[in-house]
């Protein structure tokens, strides 16, 4: 990740991050994938459709996550997205880089604060 | 419920998704929207402000598409439609390739039956082609091989000769240096004996100069070359190079031979050198095992004896190599002059009329410059069966090409009202066809490749080491690429002008499935195309058996049944003279005994053997009438001969044990001899003389029958028997012959042990029956050869062209499925409805026959030179094989004609 992000760029790789974590554990589908960003954010952080299914079908034709569709009984299908093995490469690094960037951060503010 | 998916729909309209991909996004967005909705009426929302809400998740009109603009635009190509316009050439050709396949693996059967189909056709062009390109294109491995020439003269008499004697190549070397930088001569196809490590082996040598490799500019594989010597005309070095081949058989590739010392007819020579892979001396067709100087022919060959500096000893072939600005035309001149001088100087040597320098290539050394059309007709006869053979695969392929192209009418006119150009549909399709083509294209190489090792590997039968190498190399390659692209054009063009034909409207108001006249025609032009290319293809053949039967029954004169033939050659086992004469007088004693045996004798050479003398004759009282000197063949015999091979004395005796070196010199004769030198008078007691040795004159004892002794085919030249004990040469091998009642094979071994009691180590080879001496190159070989390539081809073309009419006429069949229903529901029976079909078949298979004639009256004429007691428009082949192709075209007609009357005409009718 490039140190001196817009915000748009900020925003875009979070938001991948965001999604490769929720999707890391099992697979899921978009819908449920936008109410746990909201939930776990606390209503803080918000994907609509239009910007969210763009980005997965980014992430997609990278090749780090795979859509699926399924068919549950009694349901319309639905589309479940997994993460690859190359995905899960891309996880683990943009992890840490993310974890480095925000220690960063806290290091600069507590200087300031102080 | 509110419907999303309009409201998704409107959104992504911009972004022209391929379909598909369209409903697939528009479906996954809706279940989200659906989501969102149900959760909020569980939330206690009313039903608009839930719709409200969820709309909201859309954004405004063009949030969504600006979204998804940059990723789906890479990520979804279109899934190819064949035939909708792209940026680049390119990518158009690499898509019709991706699509050609994905078609083709659709239906397996189909493309299987149709790539070996093609294969076949391909694999015979590129067989026959590999054989033309052996003895007419491909160039011997010298350096600048279009610089070299070999030279000719013809005499005042208008025949060709391409022998020179020393002082003659002597003459033109120092007259031409305005022409040629190079003037070598060498004497070629003799054969002598090598020992080496106590075995004798027989080698096929040339007696080269000491320029002759430079002048063919090659280097050696090992060690040196024979090499100009200053200051000397000849040399006599006894040194001896080795061909590689030669050397790689006899000697292992060994490097240690080099400064061996061998004996060549019993004279010892080092080995200097090995000469490189590929070259076999002057001519390429035959492999040259040793290369020795020229000087030592007079050392190791009694007949070269004094040769040097005789006009009359023409031994030798001569090459030049023309200066590079220097052409063979613009040498001409210069050439005809020289050949006026050597005349004008020398009034013991034949009058020469002019000299020719001729190109220099596989057929070399051409005794005369018509020599390389005989090449080039037999290559244009053979190439065009094949090529025909090629045809007709191609017309089975576009048949079925062209069934399936009426059924993907539908397809293709969906396509083209969806915007895909038509040439771009006919690219398309021609792309499905080149792939076909290059499928069979490859598979033809490998089956061209397997054909071609296998004719290679066939035994001629000939003492002299043929080089039967029919490589594949790259002109081969580049005429099966020639013939694949061909092909693609034959078997593509018209199923894809038909597939794209009209457009939508027009397909959807008529029905496929009814004939139109078009189709019908041009269903019939593929029968009458595929009778008639196979019936030129088996008349062809036809010619070529009846000929081989012809020569095969030939009178021969004598009778090969029966006989043995052994070579022995004492000379090589070290003998003296004298003591190999003695040598195979013991030896003929014994075999004699030996129970079964009928009859034994000796003889020089043997019929269709390859190898053959003749020497001009002066008789006394003769006048010339076409201006050339008297001249027989001959051939030196012992006692017994005629009576082993059974020729017929018609006057006088045969050779007897008391004609001796101490009596006088005698001849038999040949009923031609007799009539062209002593027509109507008993030529028994004249006397005549050899130019070799006038002073010792002739006296001739019988008139034997006319027999074959050098072609089965043409005119039988005046020819003469020497007695062997008179005219014993010695240095080259005699081959001994038994006429037995045993089992040949039981006589192989008996004869062995005769020889072995009298000599353990003598060296017999070349044991053959006479009748497997006639399948040489001279005798039955081109004729069986001939008979065998052009029988292939015609049974390749008959089976191509019965499945294609079954083919078409079983297609066509189908497709009148309605109209026979009708025809039946009005009242015709099956029988009218089957003679109906019939008589169409019969008329076109009919007018097959005639074009297949005409075509073919032209084909064999190519092949008249080549058949012996046949004409080219022989009425009995061209009869038996219409009769035959008639009955079994019409036979494949009959069977689903028959077929199509069995249909119910309610279900016909129905069919639609």
């Amino acid at each position: 990740m490039e140190t001196t992000v817009s915000e748009v760029e900020w925003k875009k790789g979070s938001a991948e991050l965001l999604i490769l974590s929720l999707v890391e554990a099992r697979p899921r589908h978009g819908y449920e994938i936008s109410k746990l960003i909201e939930q776990r954010s606390g209503g803080a952080v918000r994907f609509h459709v239009a910007s969210l299914y763009p980005l997965l079908y980014r992430l997609e034709r990278r090749g780090w996550i795979q859509g699926k569709w399924v068919e549950e009984s009694g349901q319309r299908r639905r589309r479940y997205y997994r993460l690859t093995a190359a995905g899960r490469k891309v996880l683990a690094s943009q992890r840490s880089r993310w974890q480095e960037f925000v220690a960063a951060i806290n290091r600069i503010m507590e200087v300031e604060g102080a | 419920m509110p419907d999303w998916k309009p409201e998704i729909l409107r959104r992504l309209a911009p972004l022209r998704l391929a379909p598909m991909r369209e409903a697939e996004i528009a479906e996954e967005v809706a279940q989200h929207l659906e989501d969102r909705y149900r959760e909020l009426l569980s939330a206690g929302e009313t039903d608009d402000s839930a719709y409200r809400i969820s709309l909201c998740e859309l954004e405004g009109e063009d949030f969504l598409a600006r979204g998804l603009r940059p990723v789906e635009r890479e990520l979804y190509r279109e899934p190819l439609p064949p035939g909708k316009r792209s940026r680049n050439v390119f990518e158009n050709i690499l898509r019709d390739f991706h699509y050609a396949l994905r078609t083709l693996g659709k239906s397996p059967g189909f493309t299987m039956v149709a790539v070996f189909t093609l294969a076949l056709g391909i694999g015979v062009n590129s067989a026959v082609f590999s054989i033309f390109n052996w003895a007419a294109l491909h160039m011997p491995a010298v350096l600048k091989p279009n610089q070299l020439a070999t030279l000719a003269a013809q005499d005042i008499g208008g025949g060709w000769d391409n022998g020179f004697s020393y002082p003659d190549l002597v003459a033109i070397r120092n007259q031409s240096a305005a022409a040629f930088s190079d003037v070598a001569g060498a004497i070629i196809f003799t054969q002598d004996g090598l020992s080496a490590d106590g075995n004798s082996t027989p080698v096929w040598t040339n007696y080269v100069t000491g320029n002759f490799f430079q002048t063919m500019g090659v280097k050696p594989a090992l060690g040196n070359l024979i090499e100009p010597v200053e200051g000397k005309t000849v040399d006599d070095e006894p040194v001896l190079v080795l061909g590689y081949a030669f050397w790689k058989s006899r000697f292992g590739g060994a490097t240690n031979v080099i400064g061996k010392s061998v004996l060549i007819n019993g004279q010892p020579v080092t080995i200097i050198g090995v000469a490189p892979k590929g070259f076999h001396g002057v001519t390429s067709l035959i492999e040259t095992q040793g290369y020795l100087p020229l000087g030592l022919a007079a050392v190791t060959c009694d007949a070269a004896k004094g040769f040097l500096a005789d006009r009359k000893a023409s031994l030798l072939t001569i090459v030049t190599r023309l200066k590079p600005d220097v052409s063979l035309a613009s040498s001409q001149p210069m050439l005809h002059a020289i050949g006026l001088n050597l005349a004008a100087h020398d009034s013991t040597t034949d009058t020469w009329r002019t000299l020719r320098a001729l190109a220099y290539g596989p057929m070399s050394p051409a005794s005369n410059p018509q020599d390389d059309t005989v090449v080039g007709i037999v290559g244009a006869l053979f190439l065009t069966l094949a090529g025909l053979v090629l045809i007709l695969a191609c017309l089975n392929v576009a048949t079925v090409l062209l069934a399936r192209a009426s059924e993907r009418q539908h397809e293709m006119a969906v396509r083209a009202a969806v915007g895909g150009a038509r040439h771009r549909l006919i690219h398309q399709l021609l792309t499905e066809s080149f792939v076909l083509s290059l499928g069979g294209c490859a598979g033809g190489i490998a089956l061209g490749l397997a054909t071609s090792r296998y004719l290679g590997s066939i035994n001629v039968h000939m003492a002299v080491p043929l080089v039967l190498d029919f490589q594949f190399d790259w002109r081969v390659l580049a005429y099966a690429f020639g013939a694949a692209v061909l092909t693609t054009a034959l078997v593509g063009i018209a199923p894809a002008l038909r597939a794209t034909r009209g457009g939508l409207n027009h397909l959807l108001r008529e029905s496929v499935r009814t004939e139109t006249p078009r189709t019908l025609r041009s269903r019939s032009a593929l029968v009458v195309a595929q009778v008639a290319g196979s019936l030129m293809l088996l008349i062809v053949a036809g010619l070529f058996m009846r000929s081989l039967r012809n020569v095969e029954h030939a009178n021969l004169g004598f009778d090969p049944h029966n006989v043995l033939n052994f070579d022995v050659d004492p000379h090589q086992a070290g003998y003296s003279k004298a003591q190999s004469w003695e040598f195979l007088q013991k030896v003929v004693e014994r075999v004699r005994a030996l129970p079964g045996v009928d009859k034994a004798s000796f003889a020089e050479t043997v019929p269709m053997g390859g190898v053959h003398h003749g020497t001009n004759l002066k008789i006394a009282g003769y006048s010339r009438p076409r201006g050339q000197g008297p001249y027989a063949g001959y051939n030196s015999v012992s006692s017994q001969y005629f009576e082993t091979m059974r020729v017929r004395i018609l006057r006088g005796r045969g050779f007897l044990d008391s004609d001796s070196q101490t009596t006088q010199r005698v001849a038999v004769i040949n009923e031609a001899m007799a009539q062209e030198y002593w027509p109507n008078e008993n030529p028994v007691g004249r006397r005549f003389s050899m130019a070799s040795d006038p002073k010792d004159p002739v006296k001739i004892i019988g008139e034997v029958e006319n027999s074959r002794v050098q072609h089965l085919t043409g005119a039988i030249e005046p020819f003469m028997y020497l007695s062997l004990a008179q005219s014993y040469h010695y240095r080259e091998p005699v081959t001994l012959q038994l006429r037995t009642s045993l089992p040949l094979a039981a006589m192989n071994h008996e004869v062995a042990a005769a020889v072995h009691s009298l000599a353990p180590t003598m060296p017999i080879f070349d044991v053959q029956t006479m009748t497997t001496a006639l399948d040489t190159t001279n005798g039955l070989l081109f004729f069986q050869m001939g008979a065998e390539l052009a029988g292939c081809l015609g049974l390749l073309g008959l089976v191509l062209a019965t499945v294609g009419s079954y083919g078409v006429v079983s297609y066509s069949a189908s497709q009148r499925t309605r109209e026979i229903g009708i025809r039946m529901a009005l009242g015709a029976k099956e029988g009218d409805v089957l003679r109906l079909m019939l008589r169409q078949a019969s008329l076109v298979v009919g007018a097959g026959i005639a074009v297949g004639i005409l075509g073919a009256a032209a084909v064999a004429h190519l092949a008249s030179h080549f058949l012996s007691g046949v004409s080219a428009l022989d009425p009995i082949t061209y009869l038996v094989a219409s009769v035959l192709l008639a009955g079994i075209a019409l036979l494949a007609c009959y069977v689903p004609a028959r077929r199509a009357t069995r249909v119910d005409p309610m279900v016909a009718l129905r069919y639609e």
